[in-house]
């Protein structure tokens, strides 16, 4: 097994008194598709949010290719390759679909303060924005406001936001919450097909969706990690199916 | 939008030809509409484009101002900085207060952002009246423009190309600005801060920069000011110039490019023509600005672009038709509007009270015509007028809707 490219060493995370995140243990192997489940309040995206450096761990080391990212800020995380999706859809809705990636295509070039320079000319941003475009199935809507699109467009919209600055771990928070059986199935294979290459951390409450896309589970329940393994052994796990798949049966 | 560029060509002629097209007042009037456009132009950038709404302004447009009259007396528009260029002074401390203020400001944002332009902007025009040598005090800093490349800068005129040039080159700029890198991030800025973060942006940076591009042109826009009145005084650091700014971009449309400028330009404009008019002119401009807000929340220039963009089912010139049936009511009710409000700051004026004897009402004159007071008469033609403009403009709807459900 090679070195993992994401992991949480003896992480915890707590406000207050409320213990959230207790000593999880994570290792995310490169290029895999690695799925946190758990029930509703277990900390999963809280987990997440440790990752990206929305909040820092109270203890613990996140490190990302062998570097503790634990505490950083969340542009820097990005900056080292690790970019993430939201629970809630969280796109620029008051501009075209093209400019909510160009923006996010921008930062890959080191396109932040720079004013001397027109936007209609940087022609591999714009090659990139084009080609994400495609990836994500949106071209035809490229010139519409992104609050224009529908609620699976715009997952889409956001899924392709995580991946202009070409991250190498992707982190999706619930992309296919509030979707219909199609518009989950869509989405499964794209992320399927941009996931390629790549490796992919996802929180996911459809089963059907985890189960068939992950290489390797993980399952938290309230703030620890209690099983690790292929979707196989998850299923055969006691501890999984008592804490977890067995209320989801019920 | 294909004649835009047509449409530009022609404003930008006719403000060339404008000295010779109005008389002194009219052009001195195009002056100071110039200087608000300019200034609500940087407004806009950063609360239209950027969505930081600034309630300070005053603060930079005053820097500008008071800058640029200093500049004037020390090189006397001579040598490094002859008189053509001494907007660029305004400009460059603009800049760096924008900096300055900007770091601080743009930590936080909505709310907290206003206050903290609001508290900086009246810090220093608290602090003002008592740095005398930098703001002169009571009296403020006055100077002279001197003659540069072999232009006089004595005649109005002079005065007006020089406004002219430097405000159409600075709303070019604002305009490139919008289509740099740096620009569009205005936009995520004010569209999505927190997502701008995840992206890998240092979101407060950008807000500090963006902040500080606007200052520097409100500063542009007071040298032009205190080079147009050959002074500055503190008064151009109050807290009424901030809400003027704040006020015309709005009215104008704050998020569409040109819309601030014209609502500045058009509200001095107003200004100028009704403060000679009447005294309570300024109650008139509250009346637009909240009438603008409530029916046209998108600003003037803003509803006639989405017009334009999408005339709806009724087509263009059916939208024409009923916009100019609606003005042509709305006009009836303002008329009957002005009528009452005309008659009561003459009826409830001191000098008319003055005037009141041993239960005697005298005539009151407005619009070349006496009114008795007492009478049904004046009431009832302002009540009248204006209630029939607003039923005009209730039928008006009605049919469109009418119309539309038809065709539904």
């Amino acid at each position: 097994m090679s070195d993992p490219i994401l992991s949480l060493q003896n992480v915890h995370k707590s406000f207050g008194e409320a213990h959230i995140i207790r000593d999880a243990n994570l290792d995310v192997i490169p290029g895999e598709r690695h799925a946190v489940i758990g029930p509703n309040g277990a900390g999963k995206s809280t987990l997440f949010h440790l990752c990206s450096g929305q909040f820092a761990p109270s203890e613990g080391k996140i490190l990302l290719n062998g570097t503790n990212i634990a505490g950083l800020k969340p542009a820097e995380v990005n900056r080292r390759g690790l970019a993430r999706s939201f629970q809630i859809t969280n796109i620029f809705p008051g501009v075209s679909v093209f400019e909510n990636l160009r923006l996010a295509v921008m930062r890959k070039h080191n396109l932040q303060f720079v004013f001397w320079r027109s936007v209609a000319r940087l022609r591999r941003v714009n090659a990139e924005v084009d080609e994400l475009l495609t990836r994500i199935r949106l071209s035809d809507r490229a010139y519409s406001l992104a609050s224009q699109l529908s609620y699976s467009e715009q997952r889409s919209l956001e899924i392709g936001m995580t991946l202009a600055s070409d991250p190498q771990v992707i982190l999706l928070d619930e992309p296919m919450a509030g979707m219909s059986h199609e518009e989950t199935n869509y989405t499964a294979g794209l992320i399927r097909e941009i996931t390629e290459g790549r490796t992919l951390l996802i929180v996911e409450h459809d089963m059907g969706v985890v189960f068939s896309l992950a290489h390797r589970i993980s399952v938290l329940v309230y703030g620890e990690i209690v099983a690790t393994g292929t979707p196989e052994e998850i299923r055969g796990n006691a501890r999984v199916k008592e804490a977890y798949l067995g209320e989801e049966a019920a | 939008m294909k004649y835009a560029p047509l449409l530009l060509l022609l404003t930008v002629a006719v403000l060339v030809a404008l000295p010779w097209l109005v008389s002194g007042s009219m052009l001195n009037a195009a002056v100071q509409m110039l200087i608000a456009a300019l200034f609500a132009m940087a407004f806009g950038l950063l609360c239209g484009q950027a969505g930081l709404l600034s309630f300070g302004h005053a603060a930079y447009f005053g820097v500008g101002a008071f800058a640029a009259v200093h500049a004037m007396n020390a090189f006397g528009g001579e040598g490094l900085l002859p008189t053509p260029l001494l907007p660029l002074v305004g400009g460059a401390t603009g800049l760096v207060s924008g900096l300055l203020a900007g770091y601080f400001s743009t930590k936080r944002t909505g709310v907290y952002f206003a206050m903290i332009t609001l508290a900086l902007a009246e810090l220093l025009h608290a602090l003002a009246p008592h740095l005398k040598t930098v703001f002169g005090g009571e009296a403020g800093v006055s100077s002279f423009r001197m003659p540069a490349w072999g232009i006089g800068f004595g005649s109005l005129n002079d005065v007006y190309f020089l406004t002219l040039v430097w405000t159409l080159l600075c709303i070019g700029l604002l305009y490139l600005f919008s289509k740099t890198p740096l620009g569009r991030l205005a936009l995520g800025l004010r569209e999505n801060a927190h997502r701008l973060r995840f992206l890998g942006y240092n979101t407060h940076a950008l807000g500090t920069l963006i902040f500080a591009v606007s200052a520097m042109f409100a500063g542009v826009a007071g040298a032009l000011q205190s080079m147009n009145i050959e002074a500055a005084n503190y008064v151009v650091l109050e807290s009424h110039i901030s809400t003027a700014v704040v006020l015309n971009s709005f009215i104008g449309g704050v998020r569409v490019f040109l819309g601030p400028a014209i609502g500045g330009a058009v509200m001095t404009f107003f200004g100028h023509v009704t403060s000679d008019l009447t005294r309570v002119w300024l109650l008139y401009q509250g009346i637009i600005f909240v009438l603008v807000m409530m029916f046209l929340p998108r600003g003037i220039v803003g509803e006639l672009v989405e017009r334009l963009r999408s005339p709806g089912s009724e087509g263009f010139a059916g939208t024409l038709g009923t916009t100019l049936m609606r003005l042509a009511s709305l006009a009836v009710a303002a008329f009957g509007g002005v009528f009452l409000v005309e008659f009561l700051q003459r009826f409830l004026s001191a000098e008319y009270r003055a005037g009141v004897q041993e239960g005697i009402w005298p005539n009151i004159t407005l619009f070349s015509h006496d009114w008795a007071p007492l009478s049904v008469l004046p009431w009832g033609f302002g009540f009248g007028l204006f209630g029939l403009g607003i039923a005009l403009v209730v039928m008006v709807n009605r049919r469109v809707a009418a119309r539309k459900e038809a065709q539904a």
